[in-house]
């Protein structure tokens, strides 16, 4: 039997969830045993004509992002959007709360015209999508144990808790109780060991929500430590501004 | 409260009750399109188990499923289970034919108490998939046919395509000494049975309430209405008999999945009375 | 065997000693800056440096339950390519808990129970054969949380090798089992003089004067109240701020729900099971194959969760369910309190 190809590419982002990739190491070569790459834009030069699986970070920025990730969906068997850019729009999505033409001077100054671009959106927004590996950036456990699951055909599931969980297990002292706002509690887990609580950072919620989030509580127990709506809001935003809760009360 | 005594040495060097052991494929056939028929066989010492068990069935690699036992241990030493494809361990079971190899662990939880059923008559409403659980104590009671009164059995699925054991239901409706009635929620151009939700089929059965047990499996609302035309016919509530359907993931009472209130449905489980059931509350 | 005490300057060379013979696990200092919502600065580590022991601890995140019990544990292991071959995965070697409280030692004889009962799961035995436990008396709550004397978790009888007294510059030594004496083999224990077994009355008037009890009414009343509270009100009010995230039953000394997992080696030859913790509150804890989710409410998780700690696992072990440690308290950042819930049952009633 032919060995399956994957093949791995970047839309608008920083390429970090491709570079942990690589970051896997050696714990890649029985993967590259058992499939050949098609290729791998971080890593090495070369394209082929058929995918089986594509790997893609990036979020859709450009009207180019959308016909590459078109193109891509054309020549794959399975689509796997990775990091919080492909899966959830990442920190890109924060400019479709601004005025697009101030992001646009901002940015390229009066260069601007010279670059089209759209509203920041996952890749969901234009193609099928048919797994996907959360994070800013990527877990390369998780990575990991995806391809792991691809290449036996076992359907690859994220946890469905929050980040509270292994937080917990890993002995820290809630953040909360230091005085940070900390979005883990309605955050998806599946971070650890890279628990940001751990190094003392609160959870900015790079791995979106977990499914049924207590809005409700979240509103009432933040305001008892202080924080008002909008400060949550704020918070919420730079990687989970895609989800209608957080959008619509923007 | 009595405290439990526990040996902790003794317990330290007890067999790991996680183990599978292997079982070989005999028989595979897809009933409907999610339901397949598997009949397997225990490596080594034969599996003994009594009708209303279940056993976790292992996919190596995949993970467990729990899955009820729908043969009778009067059949003989090889075991028959009836597998709706709905998740991940299940769906790969699809793929499996005879020849094929599993883990398996249990039986696992208790079992329908045919010998206080004895010489009484007992009637079976199943639904749909309620039929497998079912099914290893129809076998029982048909294999020792003697030792029971009157024997009815009510059996409906949501279409024709979805009904178990057609060709068996079938032969049984042509044996002579049991009553069997078969419906559907709706029908297609070639059915020519009973349409309709289940509990329609009480009007066609005398029942003898003081002498019969119900044994009633299906979906909670199926359940639900059996249940009440059963009490109507006065049948008493500990004589209406279910089997619950939970995760059971461990199948010692220990992972906690199964628990409705202070009940392990894995052992204490999964065959409860009406009785049982309706003090539970979060039973069905 | 006629009483002994063992100074504080003496317990290095004693955790020294222990060392040779046992991996040692104790409380150590963990965090500088914490605020005033919580004291939870220790934790439960293995020790490297016997002075970095601090038996003057209070509250701790986890308990010495991490050290039986793992989080995540390899149970079973097997072969993807040809025979299977399942083998279970026991793994133990003898160690030392230091410095275990009262309501520790509670909860841990709890899981002996849950683990040993009907069909015992040697993968837990085993460690626990492999455990010896000194206990650390309390002379005081570890903070308003506790409510350790109501659950009557603060006198265990057993469940211990050796328990410390703690008073002034010494333990007062209590050798509980043949064990416990083998601890001690390294130990510069002295004859308690007197002054010691004065001081050791002191301990028991000081911790008398210092421990109240909280809740209305005794703890063997609890799950005739929870009985009667199943269709009240309360829980869909607390279960407003629940987040359900989980935190109240990582955190807990005697919870032990477990879910299992199937892993693949990434180089496709090997499989095994993992058993990690799981959680009544989640959403999917009790939701089967099809998607019917049995306990889909907050409220319904939330109830099931407080009548495992004060009425199922009592009625199923005869031991405490809850032991009043005021961990899941102190990890619920909407602040839901077990007491508090106890009290506002027991008063509603």
């Amino acid at each position: 039997m032919a060995k399956p190809v994957l093949m791995f590419d970047s839309l608008s982002c920083c390429e970090g969830c491709g570079l942990q990739v690589l970051n896997c190491e050696t714990d890649l070569l029985p993967i590259l045993e058992k499939a050949d790459i098609g290729r791998f834009r971080e890593a090495s030069d070369g394209d082929v004509d058929h995918y089986n699986v594509a790997f893609v970070e990036g979020s859709i920025v450009t009207p180019h992002d959308i016909e590459r990730i078109q193109e891509i969906r054309a020549k794959t068997d399975l689509l796997v959007a990775l990091g919080a850019c492909a899966t959830h729009g990442g920190v890109n999505f924060l400019k479709n709360f601004q005025d697009p033409d101030d992001v646009a001077k901002y940015v390229y100054g009066d260069k601007r015209a010279w670059f089209p671009h759209v509203a920041a959106r996952p890749l969901k927004a234009e193609v099928r999508v048919d797994a996907e590996i959360p994070g800013c950036p990527i877990n390369p456990r998780e990575f990991l144990e995806a391809a792991t699951c691809l290449l036996t055909g076992k359907p690859f599931k994220l946890p469905n808790y929050p980040v509270c969980v292994p937080c917990k297990l890993a002995d820290n002292v809630c953040l909360w109780h230091k005085g940070a706002a900390c979005l883990g509690v309605v955050t998806r887990a599946g971070c650890d060991p890279y628990l940001c609580p751990s190094a003392g950072h609160k959870c900015i919620g790079c791995r979106g929500l977990v499914d049924k989030p207590n809005t409700q509580a979240a509103k009432d127990v933040m305001a008892e430590f202080g924080l008002t709506v909008d400060d949550i809001l704020r918070e919420f935003r730079l990687f989970q501004g895609i989800y209608k809760e957080v959008a619509q009360e923007a | 409260m009595t405290q439990v005594s526990i040996d902790i040495a003794a317990g330290a060097r007890a067999p790991s009750p996680y183990v599978p052991r292997m079982a070989r494929i005999l028989a595979a056939e897809q009933m409907t399109e999610t339901e397949r028929f598997f009949r397997l066989q225990a490596e080594g010492e034969a599996m003994r188990y009594e009708p209303g068990q279940f056993v976790e069935v292992m996919v190596f690699g995949i993970g467990e499923a729990p899955i009820s036992i729908c043969s009778s241990p009067t059949q003989g030493e090889a075991f028959e289970l009836s597998v709706r494809s709905v998740g991940v361990v299940t769906n790969r079971l699809k793929e499996f034919k005879a020849g094929d190899r599993v883990g398996i662990r249990g039986p696992f939880g208790n079992h329908f108490d045919y010998a206080a059923m004895k010489g009484q008559d007992v009637l079976f409403v199943a639904g749909g998939l309620g039929l497998a659980p079912t099914r290893s104590l129809i076998r029982y009671v048909m294999d020792k046919r003697k030792d029971f009164g009157k024997v009815t059995i009510l059996f409906g699925a949501r279409e024709p395509k979805w009904l178990l054991f057609r060709s068996e239901v079938e032969a049984w409706q042509k044996r002579g000494d049991v009553d069997v009635h078969v419906t559907v929620d709706r029908g297609d151009a070639s059915w020519k049975g009973n349409v309709g939700v289940i509990t329609r089929l009480f009007s066609k059965v005398a029942i003898d309430a003081p002498r019969t047990w119900a044994v009633i499996v299906g979906p909670p609302v199926m359940f639900k209405f059996a249940v009440l035309e059963a009490l109507a016919e006065g049948i008493p509530e500990h004589r209406i008999i279910c089997s619950l359907e939970r995760h059971m993931k461990c199948g010692v009472g220990k992972c906690g999945h199964c628990q409705i209130r202070g009940i392990y449905v894995c052992r204490e489980g999964p065959v409860f009375t009406y009785e049982q059931v309706k003090r539970l509350r979060e039973g069905i | 065997m006629l009483p002994q005490v063992l100074k504080k300057g003496d317990l290095g060379a004693w955790i020294e000693a222990l060392g040779k013979t046992w991996k040692v696990a104790a409380p150590v200092l963990k965090e500088t800056s914490v605020s005033d919502r919580t004291d939870a600065k220790f934790g439960w580590e293995w020790v490297v440096d016997p002075a970095e022991v601090r038996l003057d601890y209070t509250v701790t995140v986890l308990g010495p339950k991490k050290f039986l019990w793992p989080s995540r544990q390899t149970v079973l292991a097997y072969a993807l390519a040809g025979e299977p071959n399942p083998q279970a995965v026991i793994e133990h070697e003898p160690q030392v808990l230091l410095g275990v409280h009262p309501c520790d030692i509670t909860a841990i004889a709890t899981l002996d129970a849950a683990f040993g009962k009907d069909v015992p799961d040697p993968h837990y035995l085993a460690r626990r054969k492999d455990t010896a436990i000194v206990g650390l008396d309390c002379a005081a709550p570890c903070d308003e949380s506790c409510f350790c004397l109501d659950m009557g978790s603060l006198h265990p009888e057993s469940g211990y090798d050796i328990m410390l007294t703690p008073h002034r510059d010494r333990y007062f030594v209590e050798v509980k089992t043949d064990l416990g004496q083998q601890l001690l083999a390294g130990a510069r224990l002295q004859p308690a003089t007197k002054q010691d077994m004065q001081g050791r009355q002191a301990f028991t008037e000081e911790q008398r004067g210092n421990f109240h009890y909280q809740l209305p009414c005794e703890v063997k009343y609890l799950p005739e109240i929870l009985d009667a509270s199943y269709d009240s009100l309360v829980w869909e009010a607390i279960a407003r701020r629940c987040f359900s995230c989980g935190s109240c039953n990582t955190v807990c000394p005697t919870c032990y729900c477990w879910d299992v997992a199937d892993q693949i080696a990434v180089d496709l030859t090997k499989g095994c099971r993992v058993r990690r913790y799981d959680s009544c509150q989640l959403d999917p804890f009790a939701e089967v194959a099809g998607g019917e989710n049995f306990r889909k409410d907050r409220s319904s998780r939330l109830r099931h969760r407080m009548f495992r700690k004060g009425k199922y696992i009592l009625e199923q072990t005869g031991r405490a369910g809850c032991v009043g440690c005021g961990r899941c308290e102190r990890a619920c950042i909407a602040g839901i309190s077990i007491k508090e819930t106890f009290v506002q049952i027991a008063g509603s009633r």
